[in-house]
């Protein structure tokens, strides 16, 4: 039972602040995933919030107990290394021990626990290798262990996926929430990788240069962007984003206080001929790129308000020349000039809007 | 890692006991103060002394040390026999870089290859290194007996009349010389042979496919990837050589007729055998501004990367 | 494409003339030790003496206090590995692992030492020994080796190549700073750690400057010294009994490294290299 609060957390390094007045709370119990290009910070709070490097300004309390001077190992917090961290020169079963046997707890208790543990990850035919002789996917589920085997309130996770094959990736995703539901502890999981936030998390926290861009359930996330870092950020390929001026003569009149105006590329679609829908503007569009996945097809085209990304999930239409696309109005974000989400300036209701781009 | 000691430091400040603020504050030092202590006591301190005595009179006995300026070190530069220990400390150490080097890249390209045959006998030239300097010196010295030794024996059979090898001033320093080489061409070869090793096998098949003659492939990429190695054994033979001193110690005494006389042996003779402490630091600091020069010159060429790694 | 014989008949000339110039020495050294008096005095030489001469060992050893330098050469050169053990562990392990003010200064005082040879401070830190009565003891041949400039460095280059991580990780894990040295950072070092070891022994084992300068009775005198004394017995040179006395030196040493050969051309190579 851990809740986490940071509160006005900063952090600078030689005059240079990582981390600026970040307040959050992480939800007992939750799977909160940090998420952000690399250096927006989530790495700095995340070993901060670990006790290895103390905030500038700020305090963290774990489970409602102020722990900034408390030492990484008195915080009741286990960790998954991104390199995973394992002690070399032990075996698995030592690299499992270590911390209880540091701990002063009995033999016969820590030869108990680490059988469970190992049973649990499926590691009970490995405990005297070393890690040199274990798989990637082996080295994961012993770093895992050992985090478990302390019972701490909290996990935290930094990129422990990103050193896996793509397949053993998606598996060892699959396992990690699963683990979650089981041990029902707090999750604190750091990675750069959006699809694994979006997959993995029941709230993600996204992060751009030291500060919190939004903090929200995943769909949420995708759904309602509090601002264009978000939007951009989530989704793959990304949102197509484009100043109004790019939409002079196409959507009239773009309502005041509208700066910049996005739509993500699922939400159009492409067809080899035009037809009319209301609410909707089409656009004759060429072909740049095509490629073809299978179940979707991402397209690159360009048209009357710029290059954009088109994801489709009908059969491709011819590889190049003319097609058209078409975005329904309701589903355009807008964004202000300082770039934050405004849902309440809906295009969609402005009917005499609807207009036949004309390629 | 800086900030993880900090912060645990200050963790430990507020959360628990004064005493361990100061503990985690002043491990550290107190990990490296013994190490730090012995260099203070047996390496800074005695040579601030011996600038110190390079400016005095002293014998050793007396209870007085006479400060006389820089006059220990004019007398010296105005010295024959002090000239004449520089010229020799000079020659020995050129001959032995240049040969020892020399000869050991050649060995090195020779030896560079797989087999037993080749690694036992990296290791029979690797052996006079690890010996002692005494036995080196005693064997050699008995090999090069005038008159009962192994070295003229040799020459014998092939026709060359006998060399007085140690006891005439001609040929002295030519075999101490020798017995530097000698003991030297091993260590050089195997790191050679660790340089030449770590030259990457595609630079050599990229080369191949370009038709380079082997003689080019040596010049272009052999030298050039072997230069910092080059360097550094060079620099490290020179400071060596010129601290030279069990062997003249053992061998030859310095003899004849001052003909091997080196810099260390020297600043040994005035200390040990003439007392004059003075002087005899003086001879040392003039040491130690050549090996610092030397040094510098080293640190300053690292850093400006021969290296082509 | 095949070697002409003629090359692979020159080759290998090359190597035999090779082997024997650096091990015939050697060969000459034994041959010499089993020898009589009178056989040393032959010219031509000869090379298998008509009986082995075992007797000259014992007059060799006979000829000075040996055990007495024997007892002082492993007291010395054991008390030096230990006290480099010692002294060189936590002090690579501040400089590689701490951040603490002046560290830079104490460490470019380090690799100042480092550069250092004794051949150059002998007087000076002779002049010392004696003023702290330390001259004519095995201490004195101790002390000045008791750390180690060129260990230090050595060993805190392995310990910063281990990942930051894997100490967060044993911190968590509630491991003290000197278990997180024993069980992680010595483990991973040891080859390091034997290549020292191996640098050290063989260094100081053989050492002969050193105990000359700073002994003058056979109080604290070292195996090399009183073999290199031998000269001066019974006057004249007999090269039979020298060469025996050498070769109770030279033998261990070789025996060692005939038998952690690759280890030791390793360790010496590596400080070449490093």
């Amino acid at each position: 039972m851990a809740e986490i609060r940071l509160d006005n957390i900063s952090k600078t390094f030689n005059e240079d602040r990582v981390v600026k007045n970040i307040s959050l709370t992480i939800k007992d119990g939750s799977f909160t995933v940090l998420v952000g290009p690399s250096g927006c910070g989530k790495s700095t709070i995340l070993r901060m919030l670990a006790g290895f490097e103390k905030q500038t300004e700020g305090d963290i309390w774990i489970d409602d107990k102020l722990v900034n001077d408390l030492a990484p190992s008195k915080r009741d917090i286990a960790m998954v290394f991104q390199n995973y961290a394992l002690y070399p020169t032990m075996t698995v079963k030592g690299n499992i021990e270590f911390g209880l046997a540091n701990r002063k707890i009995p033999k016969k208790e820590r030869r108990q626990l680490v059988e469970e543990i190992a049973e649990i990850v499926g590691l009970s035919d490995h405990l005297n290798k070393k890690p040199d002789k274990l798989s990637g996917g082996q080295r994961q589920r012993v770093a895992l262990a050992r985090a478990m085997v302390k019972k701490p309130k909290v996990f935290i996770l930094d990129e422990p996926l990103s050193n896996l094959d793509a397949k053993l990736r998606t598996q060892m995703r699959t396992e990690l929430i699963q683990l979650h539901k089981k041990l029902g502890t707090t999750f604190v999981y750091v990675t750069h990788d959006q699809v694994e936030a979006m997959s993995m998390g029941d709230e993600i926290i996204i992060l751009n240069k030291g500060m919190v861009q939004q903090k929200a359930a995943p769909i949420d996330v995708y759904q309602n962007p509090r601002n264009l870092f978000a939007a951009e950020f989530i989704g793959q390929p990304p949102m197509n984003v484009f100043d109004r001026t790019a939409y002079e003569g196409i959507v009239e009149p773009v309502p005041e206080g509208v700066r910049y105006i996005g739509f993500r590329p699922e939400h159009a679609s492409v067809s080899r001929t035009a037809a009319s829908i209301p609410h909707t503007i089409e656009l004759e569009s060429e072909i740049l790129t095509l490629e073809t996945l299978g179940a979707e097809t991402i397209y690159k085209v360009k048209n009357r308000i710029g290059v954009m990304n088109i994801r489709s999930f009908s059969a491709p239409v011819a590889k190049d020349g003319c097609c058209f696309v078409s975005i329904p109005l309701e589903k355009f974000y807008p964004f202000g000039a300082d770039k934050i989400a405004k849902p309440e300036l809906d295009l969609s209701m402005k009917k005499e809007a609807v207009l036949n781009g004309i390629g | 890692m800086a900030l993880v000691k900090d912060s645990m430091g200050m963790g430990e400040r507020r959360s628990t006991s004064q005493s361990l603020v100061s503990w985690t504050r002043l491990r550290p030092y107190a990990m490296i103060s013994p190490a730090i202590l012995v260099f203070c006591l047996f390496f800074i301190y005695p040579i601030g002394y011996m600038v110190y005595l390079s400016f005095h009179d002293w014998n050793f006995v007396s209870p007085t040390k006479e400060f006389i300026g820089t006059a220990n070190f004019t007398y010296l530069l105005s010295n024959l026999e002090f000239r004449e220990v520089i010229v020799n400390s000079f020659i020995y150490t050129f001959f032995t870089v240049f040969l020892t080097i020399g000869i050991s890249l050649l060995l090195a390209l020779w030896l560079n290859r797989g087999g037993a045959i080749y690694s036992f006998l990296q290791a029979s030239i690797f052996s006079p290194h690890i010996t002692s300097l005494v036995s080196v010196s005693m064997l050699w010295m008995w090999i090069m007996d005038a008159d009962y030794g192994l070295l003229n024996w040799a020459l014998n059979l092939i026709g060359i009349e006998s060399i007085p090898w140690l006891t005439s001033p001609d040929y002295a320093l030519t075999s101490l010389i020798m017995v530097a080489v000698w003991k030297g061409i091993g260590f050089n070869t195997l790191v050679f042979i660790a340089g030449l090793q770590s030259i990457p096998k595609d630079l050599y098949e990229a080369a191949e496919l370009d038709h380079t003659p082997p003689w080019r492939r040596f010049l272009r990429i052999t030298v050039p990837m072997l230069s910092p190695t080059l360097f550094f054994l060079t620099i490290i033979g020179i400071i060596n050589s010129f601290q030279v001193f069990e062997t003249i110690n053992l061998m030859t005494e310095g003899g004849p007729i001052n003909s091997t006389n080196t810099f260390v042996y020297y600043i040994y003779q005035y200390g040990f055998q003439f007392f004059k402490i003075g002087y005899a630091s003086a001879a040392g600091v003039i040491l130690l501004v050549i090996l610092s020069v030397l040094t510098v010159i080293y640190f300053k060429v690292l850093s400006k990367k021969v290296h082509y790694r | 494409m095949k070697t002409p014989l003629i090359l692979k008949v020159i080759n290998g000339l090359g190597l035999v003339l090779l082997f024997i110039i650096f091990a015939m020495p050697f060969v000459w050294m034994a041959s010499t030790a089993f020898k009589t008096l009178g056989e040393t005095l032959t010219f031509p030489p000869v090379w298998i003496p008509e009986s082995l001469q075992w007797a000259n060992f014992a007059q060799a050893w006979n000829s000075g206090p040996f055990l007495k330098y024997f007892f002082n050469s492993v007291i010395v050169t054991l008390f030096i590995l230990i006290l480099q053990f010692a002294t060189i562990i936590p002090a690579a392990y501040a400089f590689a692992r701490y951040q603490f003010p002046l560290k830079n200064f104490f460490f470019a005082l380090t690799m100042i030492c480092l550069m250092i040879p004794s051949q150059l401070i002998f007087l000076p830190v002779y002049l010392n020994l004696s003023s702290w009565g330390l001259l004519d003891s095995i201490w004195g041949l101790i002390l000045p080796f008791a750390t180690s400039a060129f260990g230090i460095f050595l060993l805190r280059q392995s310990f910063m190549q281990v990942p930051e991580e894997l100490l967060e990780a044993a911190r968590l894990d509630d491991a003290t700073e000197w278990q997180i040295i024993r069980k992680i950072m010595l483990p991973l070092a040891k080859p390091v750690l034997i290549t020292l070891a191996l640098f050290s022994f063989i260094a100081h084992w053989n050492d002969y400057f050193w105990p000359l300068v700073m002994t003058t009775t056979d109080n604290a005198r070292t195996l090399p010294l009183g073999i290199a004394m031998l000269r001066q017995v019974e006057g004249g040179a007999a090269w039979n009994t020298i060469m025996a006395g050498n070769l109770l030196l030279v033998v261990p040493i070789l025996i060692i490294f005939f038998f952690a050969q690759r280890h030791i051309i390793r360790a010496f190579v590596y400080t070449g290299v490093k």
